[in-house]
């Protein structure tokens, strides 16, 4: 009968992505995870990932690429190389069905079994509505975002089992089609206030992106998203936003992952800024957004496409925000993540 | 030294900045030419600037052969150096007059854009004229209304706007949450960058764009990789008997005062191509070791005094006890490569340990050839006969080496690649020993530290003896080569006084300083190009400041 649950889940697909196989090498799937202990000092990161088949190999099977990277503040970071171990069916918020307040697995570990995760995911919040950025003809990527997501479980770092952990965190699906040089780079990011007791979603959450391909002139994509108690309540479009950055992270700080890149002539990457600040005014609201990177792992990506290889700059640090929406006022400063790409070059 | 007036001021940054960035210094040189500007400043003082080959000459006084004249009002220096102040705040009509033929203003105004492009960003320019700032806020007129330190009582974004840009007006109010450790090596941070606005809600400038050319600071980037390095040798050097006659020794020659040049091109490298600066440490610190464990042996066959401003380790400690110290310094410097398997992995260590082998087979055999030329009383024809033996002995250990090994720690193990290192440091290399052999000769001991003529007395092969032998004849080549094939001990300070008239007679010293500016020139040419694939970054700008180096030395 129409109106039931079982029906309106029925309305699109049942898994974060559609159920065809994706044909192009250039078409992407992602799913991406990150996360921050409640007092800050463990983050992960992860990225599960599904490419379109390789032009070159005999096959047309669907590439698999999942990564896992884990930092303890003081320790470093621990990651896996492209074949970590994830479930059949990894947890995603956007699995249908998902109920609320009903925790689901997720278990994500490094072919040597170190370092890994076994989580218990739970959702607090509503994710934002897909967002686009078309670019470079017919590349594209479109991606949705849902912060407040509580994992709950346990830590594999070396040989360290830490117990117990409980994160707050950010979840995304992205998919698309594109090839780096003609991306770009991008902006990515997100913070949630740790303040929440037991289920309850951050007070305040904040999701920010800036996609910045070449062409065309005005590709630009840029939003941030404001939660307030699991819901989101400003998307601040890209014509109110600012962005600005200062100085230079010290290369010491960057860490090279997964191991095996160690082995080859990796080229060198645009040093990322030191510091990260955004602005986003509409109307009487306003947000600011202000990140410091503390440490970074630098994610070296293999060659796809013939071009040299690739990285991705997982960020880790400080930062504050403050701003207005509606007749509250709020600010807090804990750790954020922030993810740095670009400077590709088609050589 | 404090500064009372603006033409000190510019004396002074011009100063620094040929310590401290050759690279700006030649290509400011490089662009004013000929020209001769004398300056007036605004307080009543004036100065001249002038270029010398690569140099940038700057006194405190009029020119009378001034081609260009410049006139500034008190604040109009901030369009040159001064990054504290936007120039559109600090410039008025009149504020800049330059006088003088088109092409020649136009070449004063392409050097004072370059300088203010590339120099102004320097922290030791900055605390300079912070601190003339300081000590003269009257010459600086009403200045803008400086920000006050954000308080928790004003919102972000309810702040006075400056700039229009919010963004840009939060940071232009706070200062870095962090500070850089000081114990690790400094390469990057020596400038400052100014904020920028990647994203304004219009236009997209990306994050990953810097500028095109980054310049850093030489002098406080050797000082910190020199002394980094200096705290990783002390660390390998055992805590253990026999101290006073092994041990304690080999701390003698690393701890005395040098440049730091090798220790930086191997961090420089490294992080120029991406890697860490500490992955390359333990590399440096054995470059440094086998070095100085040459320099023991070196002092010994050479039969020199004098090392660095101090007695050479044998004739404090006996030839025995040197000769041991120096195998012990060879020894710990394997172990320092060996040291990086952990950290770097198999390929890397392995890529080092080749070139440590080929490293230390050129620096033999370039000794072998000028130990062969004294003891067969030979002075070398041709200048190439020098260049090889000069690259073979020094050159490898001091310029290539360094540099492909730093290569190798960031991960660069293709044997191509790390060729294209060869013939920029060859070249950089060959000049660097003749500007070292000619400061022997012309320069101060205690800039140099060795002993005066020293070279004279021990016969070394340079490049003005052979120029000096090739040019002389008849029976004053008798008598020089009569002084010369004398050994050492048979040498009196006299007999090397009279060689080194003779070379200031037959122009062999001015011929070897030419020679070296024409090799370094070609060396620096050749950077640009053998290294065009590396990508900007102020690493690479500090290699780039090495290469200069040698142009705009003083001799």
């Amino acid at each position: 009968m129409p109106g039931t649950s079982s029906d309106l889940i029925r309305l699109g697909p049942l898994d974060p992505f559609p159920s065809a196989l994706p044909t192009h090498p250039l078409e992407r799937r992602w799913l991406h995870y990150a996360f921050l202990s409640r007092d800050g000092s463990l983050g992960m990161v992860a990225n599960l990932s599904w490419l379109g088949p390789d032009p070159t190999a005999p096959t047309e099977a669907t590439r698999r690429m999942h990564i896992l990277l884990l930092h303890q503040r003081g320790l470093g970071w621990r990651a896996s190389q492209f074949n970590a171990q994830a479930d059949e069916q990894p947890w995603s918020a956007f699995r249908l069905p998902n109920a609320f307040a009903a925790p689901q697995p997720f278990t994500l570990r490094a072919a040597s079994d170190s370092p890994f995760v076994r989580y218990q995911m739970l959702r607090t919040s509503r994710p934002c509505t897909s967002q686009a950025a078309p670019f470079a003809g017919n590349q594209h990527l479109r991606w949705q975002s849902e912060p407040g997501v509580i994992a709950r479980g346990d830590w594999g770092f070396d040989d360290q089992l830490i117990e117990q952990v409980e994160s707050v965190g950010y979840h995304e699906r992205v998919r698309g089609l594109w090839g780096w040089p003609e991306m770009g780079g991008w902006v990515f990011g997100f913070a949630n206030d740790p303040t929440a007791h037991g289920d309850d979603p951050p007070p305040t959450a904040l999701v920010f992106t800036l996609i910045q391909p070449p062409h065309p002139a005005d590709a630009t994509t840029g939003s941030v998203m404001l939660w307030r108690h699991g819901r989101m309540r400003r998307h601040f479009p890209r014509r109110c936003v600012e962005v600005a950055v200062r100085g230079l992270l010290d290369r010491d700080k960057i860490t090279q992952v997964p191991e095996l890149a160690r082995l080859f002539g990796v080229a060198p990457m645009a040093p990322i800024p030191q510091r990260l600040v955004i602005s986003a005014r509409s109307g009487d609201d306003w947000v600011l957004l202000d990140f410091e990177c503390e440490t970074a792992a630098r994610i070296v990506i293999p060659n796809e496409t013939g071009i040299a290889p690739y990285s991705v700059h997982e960020v880790i640090g400080p930062c504050k925000i403050e701003g207005r929406c509606g007749s509250d006022s709020f600010a807090f400063s804990f750790y954020g993540i922030v993810e740095f790409a670009g400077g590709a070059r088609a050589d | 030294m404090p500064i009372e007036h603006m033409s000190d001021l510019l004396v002074q940054t011009i100063d620094a900045l040929a310590r401290r960035t050759p690279a700006i210094v030649a290509a400011a040189a490089h662009q004013l030419g000929v020209v001769v500007i004398t300056l007036h400043f605004g307080d009543q003082s004036h100065a001249t600037l002038r270029a010398q080959h690569s140099r940038l000459l700057a006194v405190a006084q009029p020119a009378a052969d001034a081609t260009v004249e410049c006139y500034f009002d008190e604040r109009a220096m901030n369009l040159l150096f001064d990054l504290q102040r936007r120039p559109v705040d600090q410039v008025w009509e009149r504020s800049l007059d330059v006088r003088g033929e088109r092409d020649q203003v136009l070449a004063v105004w392409r050097t004072f854009q370059l300088l203010a492009q590339r120099a102004a960003g320097l922290r030791a320019v900055q605390d300079l004229w912070r601190t003339y700032r300081a000590a003269n806020p009257e010459r600086w007129g009403k200045l803008p209304s400086v920000a006050q330190p954000a308080t928790t009582t004003i919102p972000a974004l309810q702040q006075t706007r400056h700039t229009g840009w919010s963004a840009l007006d939060y940071l232009d109010q706070r200062t870095p949450v962090q500070q850089e450790s000081s114990a690790l090596p400094t390469i990057g941070a020596t400038v400052q960058i100014q904020d920028r606005l990647i994203w304004d809600g219009q236009n997209s400038d990306p994050w990953w764009n810097l500028a095109d050319v980054i310049d850093a600071d030489l002098m406080e980037t050797l000082l910190a990789c020199k002394r980094r390095v200096r705290q990783e040798i002390e660390h390998m050097i055992p805590d253990r008997e026999p101290r006073a006659r092994l041990y304690d020794l080999i701390r003698d020659y690393p701890a005395r005062e040098g440049k730091g040049l090798r220790p930086t091109l191997t961090i420089a490298t490294c992080c120029a191509l991406g890697g860490r600066a500490e992955d390359s440490i333990r590399s440096a610190a054995a470059i440094e070791l086998f070095h100085n464990g040459f320099l023991v042996h070196d002092d010994i066959s050479d039969e020199s005094t004098h090392r660095r401003g101090l007695q050479t380790l044998h004739e404090a400690h006996g030839i025995g006890l040197a000769v041991n110290t120096g195998d012990a310094m060879n020894l710990l410097a394997i172990d320092a490569v060996l040291a990086n398997l952990p950290t770097l992995g198999l390929a890397r260590t392995l890529g080092l340990i080749h070139d440590v082998v080929h490293m230390c087979r050129e620096t033999l055999e370039g000794q072998a050839i000028e130990l062969g030329w004294i003891r067969d009383q030979i002075v070398p024809e041709l200048d190439e006969d020098y260049f090889e033996m000069s690259t073979k002995k020094t050159g490898w250990y001091t310029c290539i080496s360094p540099c492909r090994m730093g290569a190798i720690c960031a991960g660069e193990t293709d044997p191509l690649r790390l060729d294209r290192f060869n013939e920029v440091f060859r070249l950089i290399g060959i000049a660097f020993q003749i500007q070292d052999d000619v400061l022997n000769l012309i320069g101060e001991e205690a800039l140099y530290g060795k002993e005066p003529l020293g070279d004279l007395l021990e016969g070394k092969r340079t490049i003005m003896l052979i120029h000096l032998f090739r040019t002389v004849d008849g029976a004053a080549r008798e008598h020089l080569y009569e002084i010369i094939k004398r050994p050492r001990s048979a040498k009196t300070q006299a007999n090397a006084e009279e060689v080194l008239a003779a070379m200031k007679q037959y122009g062999s010293i001015e011929y070897a300083i030419q020679l070296a500016d024409r090799l370094a020139h070609a060396g620096v040419a050749r950077f640009e190009i053998d290294l065009a694939d590396i990508p900007e970054n102020e690493a690479k700008a500090v290699l780039r400041q090495i290469a200069n180096y040698v142009t705009t030395r003083p001799l």
